[in-house]
């Protein structure tokens, strides 16, 4: 296995270091998968995660000027590694207005992803800043737990608020309870509801609007009015949106009455899927 | 008798200072003298000491007076100031630096030792003052016996750089090391705690030469030390603007980190780690073998005073020296690894320790493996006139007479080819 990489572009660098910060506030260990084309971090839907799971895919070639890895065979051409996130996002963080961030797969002592950073200075040598992650390799045969998660067919699909404002409601929410339920129909309506013995409070947005070629194929079956809904853990709402440092290119939410609900972000360069299961 | 006027901006100095030392010990010795206000501490494993000295013309204004003491021998001899402050008192006065700095017109400390208390007092606009007044516990300052002037290898460095490097190292990192060549700088996570932590990053920080003020190495050395100290070294760093100068020799020697400003002096020696060996050591295990040290010093102290009689120990005042010979430097490291002190009662006079005291200072092999960082040689503060900070050698070690320093345990050793003679506490 071999995987180098290098981003000299400060932008690219800035943006995969935002990257790497969200994904440090979505999942505390994730799974590194480093394929020809593509990066992915993923979290899989064990019971540690509380169901949730997680796809982000990133093309390599839109953020590394160098790039170049080998899998574990030509066959399987891939590379998967478990790591901390929060040491990958504390280490890209160093690399702020650095000149080059190069990443490489290492073996000292115990397996590695070095992060090298080139900085800038005052004279004419460079500071080099080096730090060495640790990472376990993920064997082969388990892999198929790793793979792209199936999308449901939702029952409604819809366009998220502005997810700043969706947070602000939803952690005044917390306050009165960790249940949540989160209804949407196709009419562009969606709802964020707490419901206790002693209160009930709903948050109503509007004009969201719903994709077309979910309200045309089902436009006909049913009632537009009519709300799909998932009851679930706010906590694992709120990680979510915390994540969300910048407001996203595109963000859909698809739900699937009483057994999840899918988030679906499009960034710039970026796709996220984030999947929270019902509570039961 | 201390009594000392400062202004806002000066304020911000001296807290810094206070907070550089609460990360070394939970107290601290204030110390006034002709050369100016001395702020002392030293932490409780003896592995770090911190002194920041105040110029008399730092403050507005300065009043400073001995105490004089007639000796047995008729001599005067100037005693300084018994006052040890607790952290936790003087901490929270000094907390929020900025505010203070913008809203206090002056700032007045004085000392009353009749009551055995500290008054600080801020004055504020619209005639508005603030007073604290804070109980001190007598003790004699101690002063770590070092001279960084013959340590092989000599930084100077701007406190920005090493702000950068030390941002890199997360805050749970205890321990750091600093690799030097002749043309390289390198300041790394301790390899220690990376065996250990199996999820710990390790990282590394390169710098070359040029970027240094002052760049004198005379061997490749790698020295790993307390890392929290270093923290607290640099916020007062940020205060001064003032380059910080290091010096330092090799493992198991002492690291010293040395601010020289006009106004303000600032010295901070901390232990590193001694040789390959120790690194194997569990902090644990550590912990009860120095416990079981102790105890055992305890009990030969109490051995040899059946009387009851308090055990003094007086030395004569060591000639400086800028450069030892090498036979010194190796005296030195062996009693760096004082174990067994040897310990006599002095009537008076010194008298010569006798060369079977010589070999029993060594340490026995076994027990290095346990010894994670040196002991640094420590003595009472001098009261000699002439007395240059930058010499302590100069100083003539007094062992305080009051009651929490009974448990201190004093050795002492005559150097061959020198007549120098140096205390060791542990």
């Amino acid at each position: 296995m071999k995987f180098r990489a290098k981003i000299v572009d400060g932008a690219c660098l800035n943006h995969f270091t935002r990257i790497s910060n969200m994904i440090a506030k979505l999942a505390k260990t994730c799974t590194l998968r480093i394929s020809p084309d593509k990066l992915n971090f993923i979290l899989c839907d064990k019971l540690a995660n509380g169901g949730v799971s997680m796809w982000c895919e990133l093309e390599q070639e839109n953020f590394f000027n160098e790039f170049q890895m080998e899998g574990v065979s030509a066959e399987n051409n891939e590379i998967y590694l478990e790591l901390t996130s929060e040491n990958l996002s504390r280490a890209l963080k160093t690399a702020q207005n650095a000149r080059a961030l190069k990443i490489k797969l290492t073996n000292k002592h115990f397996p590695c992803l070095t992060v090298s950073v080139e900085l800038l200075s005052m004279s004419s040598s460079s500071r080099i800043v080096t730090h060495d992650i640790p990472i376990k390799v993920i064997p082969r045969k388990l892999w198929k737990d790793l793979q792209e998660p199936v999308v449901p067919d939702p029952d409604v699909s819809i366009y998220l608020p502005v997810l700043k404002t969706m947070k602000s409601v939803v952690e005044k929410m917390k306050n009165i309870s960790n249940h949540l339920v989160i209804e949407a129909n196709l009419d562009g309506e969606l709802n964020l509801k707490i419901e206790t013995e002693l209160v009930c409070v709903t948050t109503h947005f509007k004009d969201l609007g719903n994709p077309p070629l979910a309200s045309e194929s089902t436009h006909e079956d049913r009632n537009v009015e009519h709300m799909a809904e998932v009851h679930i853990d706010i906590r694992k709402l709120l990680q979510f949106l915390a994540g969300q440092q910048v407001n996203p290119t595109k963000a859909l939410c698809n739900i699937v009455n009483n057994k999840m609900v899918h988030f679906d972000l499009l960034h710039e360069d970026v796709s996220l899927q984030y999947f929270i299961p019902a509570l039961s | 008798m201390l009594k000392c006027v400062m202004s806002g901006s000066q304020v911000k100095v001296f807290g810094k200072a206070v907070q550089a030392l609460s990360r070394i010990s939970d107290e601290f010795w204030l110390d006034p003298s002709k050369k100016g206000l001395a702020l002392r501490c030293v932490n409780s494993s003896r592995s770090a000491y911190g002194c920041v000295l105040f110029s008399p013309v730092f403050f507005q204004h300065y009043q400073w007076s001995a105490l004089v003491k007639m000796s047995e021998n008729e001599l005067d001899t100037t005693l300084h100031l018994k006052c040890k402050l607790g952290m936790k008192s003087i901490l929270p006065i000094f907390r929020c630096l900025n505010s203070l700095e913008r809203n206090i017109e002056k700032c007045r400390i004085f000392t009353r030792s009749d009551k055995c208390k500290v008054v600080i007092q801020f004055f504020y606009r619209h005639g508005i003052k603030r007073t604290h007044n804070i109980c001190f516990q007598e003790s004699q300052p101690l002063q770590v016996i070092f001279d960084k002037n013959v340590c092989t290898n000599t930084l100077m460095i701007q406190p920005r750089l090493l702000a950068d490097a030390i941002v890199l190292f997360t805050s749970s990192q205890e321990e750091v090391t600093l690799a030097v060549t002749p043309l390289n700088f390198c300041l790394k996570s301790s390899n220690e705690e990376s065996m250990d932590l199996s999820n710990a990053v390790h990282s590394e920080m390169f710098v070359g030469s040029d970027e240094f003020d002052f760049f004198q190495i005379g061997m490749d050395t790698e020295i790993t030390f307390c890392f929290k100290e270093l923290k607290g070294i640099l916020t007062f760093s940020e205060a001064t603007h003032a380059p910080i100068s290091i010096y330092f020799d090799f493992p198991g020697k002492p690291l010293a980190l040395s601010i020289d400003d006009m106004l303000v002096e600032a010295n901070f020696i901390l232990a590193t780690l001694a040789d390959e060996q120790s690194r194997a050591s569990s902090p644990q295990s550590l912990c009860l073998s120095q416990k079981r040290k102790r105890s055992d010093l305890i009990e030969k102290k109490a051995g040899k005073n059946v009387t009851g009689q308090a055990l003094e120990c007086i030395s004569k005042k060591a000639a400086p020296r800028r450069l030892y010979p090498k036979e010194t430097l190796t005296n030195i490291s062996a009693l760096e690894n004082c174990g067994s002190p040897a310990m006599k009662r002095v009537d008076g006079d010194v008298s010569e320790v006798s060369e079977s005291s010589v070999s029993n200072t060594e340490e026995v092999p076994g027990s290095l493996c346990l010894r994670k960082f040196s002991c640094m040689f420590f003595g009472a503060v001098s009261s000699d006139q002439q007395e240059h900070f930058n010499h302590p050698f100069d100083s003539l070690a007094r062992a305080s007479d009051s009651e929490e320093d009974m448990n201190n345990v004093c050795c002492r050793k005559e150097f061959n080819g020198s007549d120098a003679k140096y205390f060791c506490i542990i």
